[in-house]
């Protein structure tokens, strides 16, 4: 009994301390986490897995909750290869960048720069310490542990690889290059070339039970013959055919201009595919030129860290260390058995397959979309309003009315209260909806317990933020869902500086009539004012007229421009009932009657004037 | 306990690079020593491309730079000397008193010596020179020559941090335990300045070259 309680604590220390590895080598090589751990290292709540070997490191990745998983066996070694990949000479042409296929961008290769090995070495059995022995012993191990993660942590950051991640991590360009990762219990040996380069160093092994715990890293000594840089700036371009709103329907169609370019609005759900027309033009609200992940602000990845909670729970993460002596070693093996049957559920990108063993390598990537964007559909970005973020943290995120969009995947949508969609531009998180589940307030005791159904996951490569699954991970969505409901609020509530950007108006047909003839009878008033009031006032009425002109086509009703010119017959104009789908040719129409408008009004104002001028 | 000694190989470095390096050799060695709990820091040097890490604790933040003042205003007023600093941790152990001493000693556990070579900055040629030969172009090669000079401190600033790392992991079993809610060991930093292993070398150089008859054998 007393031997498993000690073998227990051992496991424990090593298993730990191979997440924390893990998590320091993906934090320092993975351009989005690296970002995402800069911001949350700065918040000032410590978590309890914080606390483990006392360095706070911010939130787990929610890959590493799978990861773990895959290497739980703790006597198999944990490989982690970091991967540059380098994109192949293309033009750095404005086409190139748009074109869908990789195939534009040119041949990738792929190199090993560096490759970290846990594992055990030199096994040996010897009798496991007992009573105040093992109470030095594990303590011992633990100091041990604690300073040779200084030591790695420290490490990180001198190595060339290093560099290349901070160059990745800022949003402010794009690079001909990416970094990937690998995480596997087996490593394909260098070729005798790309051993030519490489150093090794191995930090001193920790004397622990089976073995020693080594971790070493084979590395590049230099990067500088791979020829990384930053890709061509593109070239500023004006939008001839801005269509406005991304919730503009995406189907329509515009005529086309002189130089063929045809503007496609690309899909805030992601729900539609694609249009069939060739691929022209992204708006100028779509994230095709992120790279890694979108602003963090809106990144459902593992964000701020979760409300502190002192509860324990079931699957809680142990003590810290200073209460490891004590008798309240929880069993990770439940959540381990819990995880096993979601895990197999759960598909990574290749050539990771669910059929795989604990060995089967895992290929993640915390990759630019720029690599895979041509395998998904990238949707608008809202451009988030500050002061909004915190407005509605506690709030209706299970009112599923108040969002004005669908839901981004279909099968999101098989969540309820735990897959609130993101709201227009996120399209590239919805790997990450699974992330968003979890909105329970039991905060951090579900942080790290077995994730239930992974679902939204199986596309995408380099989106392992979309591991994390479901509703086992509820604060991890704190910011996150701060973040989408931002972007609920701005969709909502804030007032665009364009006329044409806005397409709030979701009426009837009877709430559309009651418009038009409220704005009819309105515009009859005002021409009557009009000629007492000034130029500028008439110019700043027809403005606002503009603006709140309801959209240009409507699904179910829209204007008929025979009320309009009902108007200037001088009666008491009513809008008719009559409604009919609107082209362009309306629109323009419409848009030369109110110039016409326009000009009758200034002409007026001006005869009053002069009869002003002669009374005197 | 023994007590180890550490010296980090030399950098000779100018004037102006002088706080940079040092802070970064000292946080780093405090950070591998402060074993409780902390949230790490990253830090990037501005003259060099280096990135190292702190503590993110304010306060010995502050002690750090005090020190490098003093080490400064020391080298500033002992010009083209070779010059120390040493970081020493240390483990307070209360004694008996008696009327000559404290109640408690310090038992230095772990020394750091950090070597810099501080150089002038070199003479440019101005054009009040003497001097008929025309020189061509001075300002290239300056900068040409600063920038290699520039990339060979941060080589070597580079290899001293990778000395500091290996010292940490090699060397572990010295270390006291640590203490509930205690972040860092306590430390002192001094300026061996006038120490004899520095005045007692100058000595013997100088009576070797003098040729004293007592050096002779």
């Amino acid at each position: 009994m007393e031997m498993d309680r000690e073998s227990g604590k051992l496991e424990q220390i090593v298993s730990q301390f191979r997440s924390k590895i893990l998590h320091v080598i993906l934090d320092s090589r993975v351009p989005s986490l690296h970002r995402q751990q800069q911001e949350s290292l700065s918040l000032s709540r410590v978590r309890k897995t914080d606390k483990w070997f006392n360095l706070v490191l911010g939130d787990r990745p929610p890959a590493l909750e799978n990861l773990n998983f895959s290497l739980r066996n703790l006597l198999d070694p944990m490989v982690i290869d970091i991967i540059l990949i380098r994109h192949g000479s293309c033009s750095s042409s404005v086409d190139n960048l748009y074109a869908p296929s990789a195939a534009a961008a040119g041949p990738s290769t792929e190199t090993v720069i560096e490759r970290w090995v846990v594992q055990y070495d030199c096994p040996r059995v010897f009798a496991t310490p007992s009573g105040a022995d093992a109470a030095v012993f594990y303590k011992k191990i633990y100091k041990k542990c604690i300073l040779l993660l200084r030591s790695l942590y420290s490490q990180m950051r001198l190595l060339p690889a290093y560099r290349i991640c901070r160059q990745l991590s800022l949003l402010s360009q794009t690079y001909n290059f990416d970094l990937v990762y690998k995480v596997s219990s087996f490593s394909h040996p260098f070729s005798r070339e790309e051993e030519d380069g490489m150093k090794e160093y191995s930090f001193t092994p920790v004397e622990a039970l089976p073995g020693c715990l080594c971790v070493s890293v084979t590395y590049r000594a230099t990067l500088s013959d791979f020829n990384l840089e930053p890709l061509v700036s593109l070239p500023p371009k004006i939008i001839t055919d801005y269509v406005g709103s991304p919730t503009t329907d995406p189907m329509r169609s515009f005529p086309s201009s002189k130089t063929g370019a045809h503007a496609t609005s690309f899909p805030s759900t992601g729900l539609r595919p694609p249009s069939s027309a060739p691929f022209q033009r992204p708006h100028s609200w779509s994230s095709g030129f992120h790279r890694g992940f979108p602003p963090t602000k809106t990144q459902s990845l593992a964000g701020s860290p979760p409300a502190y909670c002192t509860s324990r729970k079931p699957y809680d993460i142990t003590s810290p260390p200073t209460d490891l002596y004590g008798n309240r070693i929880q069993n990770h093996r439940v959540s381990t058995l819990q995880q096993a049957t979601a895990y197999d559920e759960y598909k990574l990108s290749p050539p990771f397959s669910t059929s795989a063993s604990p060995s089967t390598p895992t290929y993640l990537s915390g990759a630019n979309p720029l690599l895979t964007r041509h395998c998904s559909e990238t949707a608008p970005v809202t451009i988030p309003l500050t002061g909004r973020s915190t407005r509605y943290l506690s709030s209706n995120s299970s009112d599923p009315n108040r969002h004005s969009l669908p839901p981004l995947s279909p099968r999101s949508s098989k969540h309820d209260a735990s897959s609130q969609e993101s709201p227009s531009g996120i399209r590239s998180y919805r790997k990450i909806e699974g992330l968003r589940a979890g909105e329970s307030p039991s905060g951090l005791s579900n942080l790290y317990s077995a994730p239930k159904v992974v679902r939204d996951s199986k596309d995408d490569s380099g989106r392992f933020s979309g591991l994390l699954s479901s509703s086992g991970s509820p604060r991890i969505g704190f910011s996150r869902s701060s973040s989408r409901l931002s972007f609920q609020d701005d969709i909502d509530d804030c007032e665009f500086s364009c006329p044409f950007d806005v397409d709030d108006v979701d009426v009837s047909d009877s709430s559309s009539r009651n418009t038009e003839s409220k704005r009819a009878s309105e515009f009859t008033a005002q021409s009557n004012l009009v000629g007492k009031k000034s130029q500028d006032a008439a110019v700043g009425i027809l403005v606002h007229m503009l603006r709140t002109a309801p959209p240009l086509r409507q699904d179910s009703s829209c204007y008929s421009t025979h009320s309009l010119k009902t108007e200037y017959d001088g009666g008491a104009g009513v809008a008719s009932g009559f409604f009919l789908p609107r082209k362009t040719a309306d629109a323009l129409e419409e848009l030369n009657s109110y110039r016409e408008m326009k000009d009758l009004l200034l002409s007026k104002s001006a005869t009053q004037a002069v009869r002003k001028e002669g009374k005197k | 306990m023994n007590c180890e000694v550490c010296q980090l190989e030399e950098l000779k470095v100018e004037h102006f690079e002088i706080r940079e390096v040092l802070r970064c050799i000292l946080h780093t060695i405090v950070f591998h020593r402060a074993l409780g709990l902390l949230r790490p820091k990253d830090v990037d040097l501005e003259l060099f491309e280096i990135t190292y890490v702190q503590c993110g604790d304010v306060e010995l933040e502050k002690k750090i730079d005090e020190k490098i003042d003093h080490f400064i205003s020391w080298v500033e007023k002992h010009p083209n000397k070779k010059s120390q600093l040493c970081l020493s941790f240390y483990e307070v152990k209360s004694k008996q008193p008696s009327w000559f001493t404290n109640k408690t000693e310090r038992l230095y556990w772990e020394q750091w010596y950090a070597n810099l070579n501080v150089t002038q900055h070199p003479k440019h040629h101005s054009s009040k020179t003497h001097h008929t030969k025309v020189v061509v172009d001075p300002g290239e090669s300056a900068t040409e020559e600063r920038s290699s000079r520039r990339a060979m401190v941060e080589a070597s600033l580079r290899e001293v941090l990778f000395q500091i790392i290996k010292f940490v992991n090699e060397k572990k079993d010295h270390l006291p335990p640590i203490s509930e809610g205690v972040i860092y060991f306590p430390y002192e930093t001094t300026i061996p300045s006038s120490s004899y292993s520095a005045f007692g070398m100058d000595m013997i150089k100088r009576m070797l070259h003098s040729g004293h008859p007592t050096m002779l054998s």
